[in-house]
């Protein structure tokens, strides 16, 4: 059992590579990445060639009452296996990774990760799925050991399916469970019931993926403590390798934003929300996952390496609707309309449209992407890497506005085996004491109060 | 025919003049208008002058607006002589008033005529008031003998009550303008006694008689009962509509009586006003009383003890126009190269160098602030701009003081010294406006007088310089006396507001059968704010009130400190009565509890005497503020929220580690209105 989930994906991809161009297959190998010794790594990660690939398959059924996405709802018609709407979608999409002008260095590394995220990329039929993952393995290679990523919804795929694409290549699923109670699932808007979530499960383990995760949401209106504890609990009794968790946010020009404010009733107070995450990382760390970015856990070894590219500022590119790119040190986001996305694959092709522009990144907007990237995760911000990027006053500043918080234990610095470092020894008469090594947020107290320490940094960076 | 002339004397804030030329003068007319505009808009008016004088000798409050007038009549191509001057006080229409006075004189062209002629800052005419005083020249010609009235419109609130009071000893004569509609008000009063002790000639018109409400013959009775004067003479008018306005110049010229000749005698002019010309220096506006003053004269100040040789001299008709003499009688203008107003200050006696008079004229004063507060720039950056544009209006407004203030709260800035609020708010409006600042103003207060045990008497209008409890004996408060006259509907809520304000109960006088003077004596402090607001909110606009300064009292107070997360802010700091305190600190602190936005930890806000709590509140820590959300690699938008929320936090200024908004240290200022 064990040994052939860990080898499926490995034959599968080996299968469907060798129908695909040969040349591409000999670049898999060697992932050399260029990296030039006298530069900063900070000033320099962003701007090497992606070894990630983002894509969006925005078909739902319908849109979900919280959502904000770029998405296409289809309506809720029993197949879409022939939906001629998702078919000519996948079809602009694939023009788009062909159209797509590699990066100028003469030899760029095949992908490490492909994320299909939506939208529910399971409605997508999986004959259309390999034909996207023909494109990009054509068009930029593929490593053999690629993490290839799928968010599936329950009631979206039967083990047929599964295992379809588990041949293509799949090797991740990433389940929008979301929520195990049935009133709630309704309230929200989803598309699935509770059976449904039980059926995916039972599916995705049967076909043997090993590396799977669940998604909830926490602050869903009408969530009692107890149904989150009973999420949490269902979620850990199903075995995931990876769990996400994320913390209901109130869109405006979404029904909630409509209807609901945030802290208001039915939506949790703000400290009852703040619990819920408190639980979350409680239980979830108290069942073996570590607790390694603000709203991802994992088993040893589990971490998302796709979304590993993004808190480490590392370039990826982007396809399909309303995605956003970063190369070259650029972001870039595609159009949300789909009839603006549909010319822009036009005018790519036509040669009008160049994301690889060598657009000029101010260290300053650099240095405020690498800090509030890093500091979600709990590996943190690399105060050496930083420093040699940024300089050292910037680093002794955001050291003295941390530091009411350093001692309230909100902010913790590290040394280099990750012990704690204290308070009073981070600054010493001005400089930085040279033991420091990472700076991170506590989990669960610092993270929950992310964005106003991550905003306070900003006010460092940009005085 | 020789004519006489009188004059009056204005007050002081500045005005480019725009005067229209004419030949021969013979009467001057001043008016005294008053600021905030009237509640009753079809007139937009002013509704309250009060003047103090304590520091200020008298006070008179004006209702809407006063009209001095003074004339005196020339034969053609003859230097006037004496004629007969006449102040007089305008009620109610006086804009209007003074805009028919110039139309029937033919001053004014018609066609250059605006609404508020006389009124040429925006400032003054959005409101209603009149800041800078203005001088106009009229002529007028009566039984075939041409006179020219000068009249002199003046400012009539409180705060330049001095200015006011100068320009009454000057005149010989002054209208009387009560609104026929509304009765005799409190600063009628005032300003009909100061006209009285300056043997003005009293003429009593009554404006607005083509209201529908107009009471005539009901307000003669009124001023006869309560001012004493004979109104079988009094002439109805009304400026709206243009009636009356002959029969007031007609009496002009025959009651007022003209200036004596006395061009002989040694120089001595009274100035009612100058102001700061950019190319010109300092130009002073005088009357003259004695002897003649010509083109590089050299003349004296005699109160700053300056000295200048006047470069052009000449009349206001009113555009300035230069002439080589003017004699005792007359109104007019020189220029001198002055630097500042500071040197020509209004009530200062003009004279001549090499031949100086005995005797200055009656009645300077140096004027000294009486109200305080801290001005700081919102950006840092703009403090050497804020200092160039107060320095600038300095120049025109001897009463501004200001002197640099650091707070570390608020950084640097200035604690400037105002007459009073109204000025106070002009200024800075003035300030905002001309020089495009924007500003924090800390809460207003007054200067208390503070005998430390040491003996010493130190004179404190900053809280946080008030000397430590343990080295003082005792703090003294200016009082003022205040007269308010209300309907007697009203009585009661006047009195509940005066009694709430630690007014001290002197004198209730009815003085008709529905109205009634009531006198208290309370706190500058107290009145300092939105007193007066309160007065007409409580009598529903129908009540008037004057004040003036009587002294210092010895009062219990004390220094009400505010800490924020237990760091003492400086800016926030009172000083307040001891009765008061515990009120004032529970507002405080709730009111900041408000302001500021919580903070990832929780901060105490409490209201201190010395180390003891006497209210306190606390901010709850933020529990929550994350975005765990699925956003895939796009992080631009929650970039954008990140830098908005780093820009929200660098609007404030840290106390300690607690971010407090701009809003926070204005706290007090708001909290006047709901508690005191």
């Amino acid at each position: 059992m064990l040994l052939r989930s860990a080898y499926a994906p490995l034959l599968s991809s080996a299968q469907r590579l060798s129908l695909s161009t040969v040349t591409n297959s000999l670049t898999h190998q060697q992932c050399p990445q260029p990296v030039r010794q006298n530069a900063p790594l900070l000033l320099e990660l962003p701007k090497l060639p992606p070894a990630s690939a983002y894509v969006h398959l925005p078909f739902c059924r319908k849109r979900c009452h919280y959502c904000d996405f770029p998405i296409i709802a289809l309506g809720s018609s029993s197949s879409h296996d022939d939906d001629p709407r998702i078919s000519s979608y996948v079809d602009t999409l694939c023009r788009e990774i062909t159209a797509t002008k590699l990066p100028s260095s003469s030899s760029f590394p095949p992908l490490e990760t492909v994320f299909l995220g939506g939208g529910t990329p399971s409605l997508v039929p999986p004959r259309l799925v390999s034909s996207v993952l023909d494109a990009l393995s054509d068009k930029f290679g593929l490593c053999g050991d690629a993490e290839i990523s799928m968010e599936m919804d329950p009631g979206t795929f039967n083990e047929a399916a599964m295992r379809e694409l588990m041949s293509l290549g799949v090797n991740r699923v990433s389940l929008g469970v979301q929520s195990f109670q049935a009133e709630l699932l309704r309230s929200c808007g989803r598309a699935h019931g509770v059976d449904e979530i039980f059926e995916a499960v039972e599916i995705v383990k049967t076909c043997g993926v090993e590396n799977w995760s669940v998604d909830l949401i926490s602050s869903l209106p009408h969530q009692t403590p107890a149904m989150w504890e009973e999420s949490l609990q269902l979620t850990v009794a199903a075995g995931p390798t990876h769990v996400s968790v994320y913390d209901l946010q109130v869109e405006q020009d979404t029904k909630f934003g409509v209807l609901y404010t945030p802290g208001e009733f039915p939506l949790p107070s703000e400290n009852q929300s703040a619990d819920f995450y408190k639980m979350a990382s409680t239980m979830l760390g108290n069942a073996g996952y570590e607790h390694y970015e603000i709203s991802s856990y994992c088993k040893s070894g589990y971490r998302c390496k796709h979304n590993s590219t993004y808190w480490k500022n590392k370039p990826f590119y982007a396809f399909g609707l309303g995605s956003a790119s970063h190369i070259s040190g650029v972001r870039f986001s595609r159009p949300r309309r789909l009839k603006d996305y549909v010319n822009y694959v036009q005018d790519l092709e036509n040669g009008a449209v160049d994301t690889r522009s060598d657009g000029i990144v101010e260290n300053k907007d650099l240095a405020m992407d690498v800090t509030m990237l890093s500091l979600r995760t709990s590996d943190g911000l690399d105060l050496k890497s930083f420093r040699e990027a940024f300089g050292d006053s910037i680093l002794v500043s955001m050291l003295e506005v941390y530091r009411p918080y350093l001692e309230s234990g909100l902010v913790i610095c590290l040394d280099e085996q990750r012990r704690d470092v204290a308070a009073d020894e981070v600054v010493v008469s001005s400089s930085l004491n040279e033991k420091l090594a990472y700076l991170r947020l506590s989990d669960p107290d610092g993270f929950l109060l992310s964005n106003e320490l991550i905003a306070l940094a900003f006010g460092v960076i940009s005085p | 025919m020789a004519a006489a002339i009188p004059e009056f004397y204005p007050p002081k804030l500045v005005l480019a003049p725009k005067y229209l030329s004419h030949r021969s003068h013979a009467t001057n007319l001043s008016s005294c208008s008053s600021y905030f505009s009237s509640t009753k808009p079809q007139f937009q008016l002013l509704r309250k002058n009060y003047s103090s004088a304590g520091e200020f000798r008298v006070l008179h409050n004006i209702k809407r607006h006063s009209l001095k007038v003074s004339c005196r009549a020339t034969g053609a191509g003859v230097q006037p002589k004496g004629a007969p001057p006449s102040p007089a006080e305008i009620e109610s229409a006086i804009r209007a008033g003074k805009d028919r006075l110039l139309k029937m004189t033919g001053t004014v062209e018609t066609r250059e005529m605006k609404e508020q002629f006389l009124d040429n800052m925006d400032l003054e005419r959005e409101r209603g008031i009149t800041i800078k005083l203005q001088a106009a020249r009229m002529r007028y010609v009566h039984n075939n003998e041409p006179y020219v009235l000068n009249l002199i419109d003046t400012p009539g609130h409180v705060d330049f009550s001095y200015e006011v009071s100068r320009s009454l000893a000057a005149c010989e004569g002054a209208l009387l303008v009560v609104d026929a509609s509304q009765g005799v008000e409190a600063q009628t009063l005032a300003n009909v006694y100061l006209a009285l002790e300056n043997n003005l000639e009293i003429i009593p018109v009554l404006n607005k008689i083509d209201l529908p409400g107009a009471e005539p013959e009901r307000v003669c009775r009124e001023i006869e009962e309560v001012v004493g004067l004979d109104c079988s003479d009094a002439i109805y008018c009304s400026a709206k509509e243009g009636i009356g306005i002959t029969e007031i110049l007609s009496a002009i010229v025959q009651k007022v009586p003209p200036p004596p000749d006395t061009a002989e005698r040694p120089l001595r002019a009274l100035i009612f006003d100058s102001y700061y010309d950019a190319y010109r220096g300092v130009i002073v506006y005088f009357r003259l009383i004695d002897g003649c003053i010509k083109r590089g004269d050299r003349i004296l100040f005699m109160a700053s003890g300056k000295d200048y040789y006047a470069d052009e001299v000449g009349f206001l008709s009113p555009n300035q126009l230069q002439v080589d003499r003017l004699n005792a009688g007359e109104v007019g203008y020189l220029s001198a190269s002055i630097r500042s107003v500071a040197d020509a200050r209004v009530g200062d006696t003009i004279t001549h160098y090499s031949r100086k008079a005995e005797e200055s004229l009656p009645g300077y004063k140096e004027v000294t602030p009486m109200v305080f507060c801290g001005l700081f720039p919102v950006d840092a950056d703009q403090f050497h701009e804020l200092r160039d544009a107060l320095e600038k209006l300095q120049l025109n407004d001897s009463a501004l003081k200001f002197e640099p203030e650091t707070s570390s709260a608020m950084g640097f800035g200035f604690r400037c010294g105002f007459l009073g609020l109204l000025h106070m708010e002009i200024v800075q409006e003035r300030l905002e406006r001309e020089y495009n600042l924007s500003l924090i103003t800390t809460a207003p207060s007054v200067v208390y007088r503070v005998t430390c045990t040491s003996g010493d008497i130190v004179e404190c209008s900053n809280p946080s310089l008030l000397p430590e409890a343990g080295n003082r004996r005792l703090i003294e408060e200016p009082y003022v006396k205040i007269e308010m006259l209300t309907p007697k509907d009203y009585i009661g809520a006047l009195m509940e507001l005066a009694q709430d304000r630690r007014g001290e109960f002197k004198e209730i006088k009815f003085i008709t059968e529905i109205r009634a003077s009531l006198l208290y004596e309370l706190p500058l402090a107290e009145m300092v704010g939105d007193f007066f607001d309160q007065l007409k909110s409580r009598s529903k606009g129908y009540a008037s009130m004057e004040y003036s300064f009587i002294g210092y009292r010895e009062s219990d107070l004390i220094k009400l400190d505010i800490q924020i997360n237990g760091e003492p802010v400086e800016p926030l700091s009172t000083i307040v009565h001891k009765d008061k305190a515990y009120a004032v600190g529970r507002a405080l602190t709730q009111k900041l509890k408000e302001l500021i936005p919580r903070q990832m930890f929780k901060v105490p806000i409490q209201a201190c005497i010395g180390a003891k709590v006497i209210a306190s509140e606390a901010l709850s820590a933020i529990r929550k503020d994350v975005l765990a959300k699925c956003y895939g690699g796009d992080i631009s938008r929650k970039k954008k929220l990140l830098k908005k929320q780093a820009e929200g936090k660098k609007r404030m200024k840290a106390i300690g580690k607690v971010d407090v908004p701009q809003e926070a240290f204005m706290a007090v200022l708001k909290l006047e209105k709901e508690v005191l």
